[in-house]
């Protein structure tokens, strides 16, 4: 592929590459910037792109690192275990169990939600889903579930230990699982 | 062993291992529990399932 077109190619993969840069960041600025150095590395490494994975999968792994050191250097103002706690107040309130720790409101049934995945609606209502997780839910999910970060990795970025980690994740896992259902799943008009 | 296996889970701590186990291998003892509150609670076995579908989402949400 020649530099010109492997520029549009790229240029594709932009509104993606700042939505996700914009989910872990959330600082629009950072985010362009991230996604630009992204797309210059990407055309330094045109050579390096062996075609066997996606050009998206390939950019998607080059953003990967760029957030990591958007991140560690934002680290300075440190997102500490405080920030966390906020956002996981570990056993204090769960409205979705009652007190002996039964399902308030049982999960729906979603008959077969594999249907979903092919419609470029059901897309949209997940990354608004994603984007009402707290800011940083959302971060340490995105680094686990898009990123595919290992856990140690995440840990040692954000300096929190695997139980803390456990806990955002689970509840990350909850409230996108509820927004689905709720925007979704039983949203009759939709099925 | 057996004291412990027969303290039921509650679907709250079973939703816990259900989403930990995306981190970390289960004990056997955590496992063994698990197995057995998915047996007799219909809404744990559904969000199992719904969890499943979340990963293959957000997978297909990257390519």
């Amino acid at each position: 592929m020649d530099a010109a077109l492997f520029t549009v190619e790229l240029d594709r993969h932009r509104r993606y590459l700042i939505r996700i840069a914009q989910l872990q960041l959330r600082d629009a600025d950072l985010a362009e910037d991230v996604v630009q150095e992204t797309l210059v590395a990407a055309l330094g490494a045109r050579d390096g792109f062996s075609g066997r994975s996606s050009v998206k999968t390939w950019l998607t792994g080059i953003l990967k690192h760029k957030i990591v050191d958007a991140i560690r250097q934002k680290q300075r103002q440190p997102v500490t275990a405080a920030t966390f706690d906020d956002e996981t107040d570990r056993e204090a309130f769960d409205p979705l169990f009652k007190d002996d720790g039964s399902w308030d409101a049982p999960p729906a049934d979603w008959g077969d939600p594999e249907n979903a995945l092919a419609r470029r609606e059901f897309m949209d209502v997940m990354e608004l889903c994603l984007e009402r997780l707290p800011p940083n839910t959302a971060r340490v999910f995105v680094m686990r579930e898009v990123m595919e970060l290992e856990t140690e990795e995440i840990c040692k970025e954000l300096a929190i230990t695997a139980n803390n980690l456990w806990v955002i994740l689970y509840r990350a896992r909850m409230a996108l699982r509820q927004c689905l259902e709720q925007n979704w799943f039983t949203d009759g008009s939709r099925r | 062993m057996l004291r412990k296996l027969t303290h039921m889970l509650s679907c709250r701590e079973a939703t816990r291992l259900l989403s930990q186990r995306q981190e970390r291998a289960l004990t056997t003892t955590e496992n063994v529990k698990l197995r057995l509150h998915l047996v007799v609670c219909v809404a744990c076995t559904r969000f199992a399932r719904q969890l499943a579908f979340l990963r293959t989402a957000l997978a297909r949400y990257r390519t």
